[in-house]
């Protein structure tokens, strides 16, 4: 902005020649400056298409995700996820369209692992080998220090098993055993092709815990891929969903949930009572069953002031908030 | 690259089955030698078998054990490249080393380096095997009559070429046991015809195990004549040209798929 302010301060026919380039050059490295601050974007994928056979399984996607951030990357199975995660990658070349990591197509990475962790699938080891050794390799051929390999095992609580054989680890086990490897390089982009796969309740919420402290905590930019929406709905910011290898929707978490109107599930023995005063205070109601209401329009706060002055007991005050199961069937199925 | 290769060897030293393939080829050509020590001095149908202390007999010992060298250094190449596929674990390589033409040059150089080391291996206990033999039934290691520095050398090169032969081979098939039907098959049934039988040696010295006999500069008399055969420097020109064809095989197949 300053260059472009000297630059209309000085206008080109007041200056010599040789100053007014130069002005005009810097400004123009100005803009060009703030294009490459803008394709250090973590993750960028530009209108990727990608066909096996007659079967388009990416058409035309983009989306970006920036550092700092969740993003949920959802659809049905076959909906195109893992293809375009892959191209990301640099394991399936697209037939057109870009797919960029900080700025770069990943196969132009010198060191990939401390840029990018990638989690694609569990099933990827060798049976026969420990997960130390597993691991070991990867740190070997990316010439990172060994020590990373029991620090990644600590990080995903697999200290214990580190010497023993995959072949007879869970599959929760596995997708830990993923997680450390993509931790090696200490990176700031994640890119996780549904790793709550296979994991117990408990391991998935270990999952959330970690994916928002690598976000929030350590920065990072991650995209996580997931076809059961619950899982990643209580971690993500963004979401980017895809159905039939088409962009569905993107946008924030309470973009699309708010997409259904926000509603209040109240119940009380006096919901008939209730029910008017509410409707005096500006919400519009909808009565549910003898003691249910659902009142939109005004936020629990507000539906509990009016209680009080009427002198009902409210038994439950519920903020529906998320129909975004329903959104997310809607258009994943809808089309 | 010299990163790749510790990480390829590390590949293979961590999983079981380069131990197995280095006993089996032991026993196997402890077999051979045992037999070839048995019959020595036998005459047979008028057809005498070179005693032990002759250096034919050394020579012909000393050239047995490479065969089944060949195929087990061939069924380990393939194992380093097809078991990449089967378990997946390709995934993780090129995530970590995403120019797909360097994981190929890591896993052909780390080839020749195994194939080179089983060749040693090979070596020695032959040679444990051999040597007090010879001088026990009253011989003289003769190394120049008996050929056994070139034959050696011509273990190391061509044990080390197969292994490399059976990373290219894995890459064109990528199925691990079709590829190992197909080395065993190959080195034990194929090659062993075409190069023994001398009107199929037309054909046969122009194959890889041809070549490689060239190369150690064989020059027994199997009953059925003496081997036609490439001169050594022929061989050995063969043989790299057969290393250079895999290697091109194992980049062109794998440098450009989809790993889906």
């Amino acid at each position: 902005m300053r260059d472009s302010a000297w630059a209309a301060a000085f206008p080109g026919f007041l200056l010599p020649r040789g100053v007014a380039e130069i002005l005009l050059k810097d400004e123009k490295s100005a803009i060009l400056g703030r294009d490459n601050r803008e394709a250090m974007t973590a993750i960028e994928i530009k209108n990727l298409v990608k066909s096996f056979g007659a079967v388009k399984a990416v058409d035309d996607v983009s989306f970006r995700v920036e550092a700092g951030s969740v993003t949920g990357f959802l659809g049905p199975n076959g909906a195109g996820k893992t293809t375009t995660l892959r191209s990301l990658l640099g394991l399936v070349t697209p037939d057109s369209g870009e797919a960029l990591v900080n700025g770069r197509p990943y196969t132009s990475l010198s060191e990939p692992l401390t840029e990018v962790g990638a989690v694609l699938e569990a099933t990827s080891f060798h049976p026969g080998r420990t997960a130390r050794n597993h691991l070991r390799i990867m740190c070997t051929a990316a010439g990172l220090p060994a020590e990373r390999v029991d620090d990644a095992l600590g990080q995903v609580g697999l200290a214990d098993a580190a010497n023993k054989r995959v072949g007879g680890f869970s599959l929760g086990m596995r997708q830990r055993l993923a997680l450390a490897s993509a931790l090696l390089g200490r990176p700031k982009v994640y890119i996780l092709d549904e790793p709550a796969n296979g994991l117990d309740p408990a391991g998935i919420e270990w999952l959330r815990g970690f994916l928002r402290h690598l976000a929030y905590d350590e920065g990072a930019a991650v995209l996580v891929s997931s076809h059961v929406l619950s899982e990643v709905e209580q971690t993500v910011d963004n979401v980017v969903i895809i159905a039939r290898g088409r962009l569905v929707r993107q946008g924030s978490l309470s973009e699309l949930t708010s997409n259904g109107g926000e509603a209040v599930r109240v119940r009380s023995a006096k919901a008939a009572d209730l029910a008017p005063a509410l409707e005096a205070a500006g919400a519009q109601v909808e009565l549910v069953d003898d003691g249910t209401l659902r009142v939109r329009g005004l936020d629990a706060e507000a539906i509990g002031q009016v209680a009080l002055d009427r002198r009902v007991v409210l038994t439950e005050v519920t903020q529906e908030r998320s129909d975004l199961q329903k959104v997310f069937l809607d258009l994943t199925e809808g089309r | 690259m010299i990163k790749l290769v510790k990480a390829e060897l590390q590949k293979l030293f961590t999983t079981r089955l380069w131990w197995i393939l280095l006993l089996v080829m032991l026993l196997l050509v402890g077999v051979f030698l045992a037999i070839f020590i048995a019959v020595a001095g036998i005459e047979n149908n008028g057809a005498s078998f070179p005693g032990r202390d002759t250096p034919e007999w050394a020579q012909m010992v000393w050239a047995s054990g490479v065969q089944m060298g060949w195929i087990m250094v061939m069924v380990l190449g393939v194992v380093m490249m097809t078991s990449e596929y089967r378990y997946q674990t390709i995934t993780g390589t090129l995530l970590t080393t995403p120019r797909r033409a360097q994981v190929v040059a890591g896993k052909l150089i780390t080839g020749l380096v195994v194939g080179a080391l089983f060749a040693l291996a090979l070596l020695v206990f032959q040679a444990i095997v051999v040597i007090p033999t010879v001088l026990i039934s009253g011989g003289e290691l003769d190394l120049s009559a008996s050929h056994i520095p070139q034959i050696s050398v011509g273990i190391l090169v061509s044990m080390a070429l197969y292994a490399l032969f059976g990373i290219g081979l894995g890459a064109l098939v990528r199925n691990q046991v079709a590829g190992i039907v197909i080395a065993v098959v190959w080195t034990y049934i194929v090659e062993p015809i075409l190069s023994g039988i001398p009107v199929l040696q037309v054909v046969g010295k122009w194959l890889p195990g041809g070549a490689a006999s060239a190369l150690m500069n064989i020059d027994i008399d199997t009953g059925l004549g003496r081997p036609d055969l490439l001169p050594a420097w022929g061989g050995a020109l063969i043989l790299v040209a057969y290393g250079l064809l895999f290697a091109a095989v194992a980049s062109a197949t794998t440098v450009r798929r989809d790993i889906t």
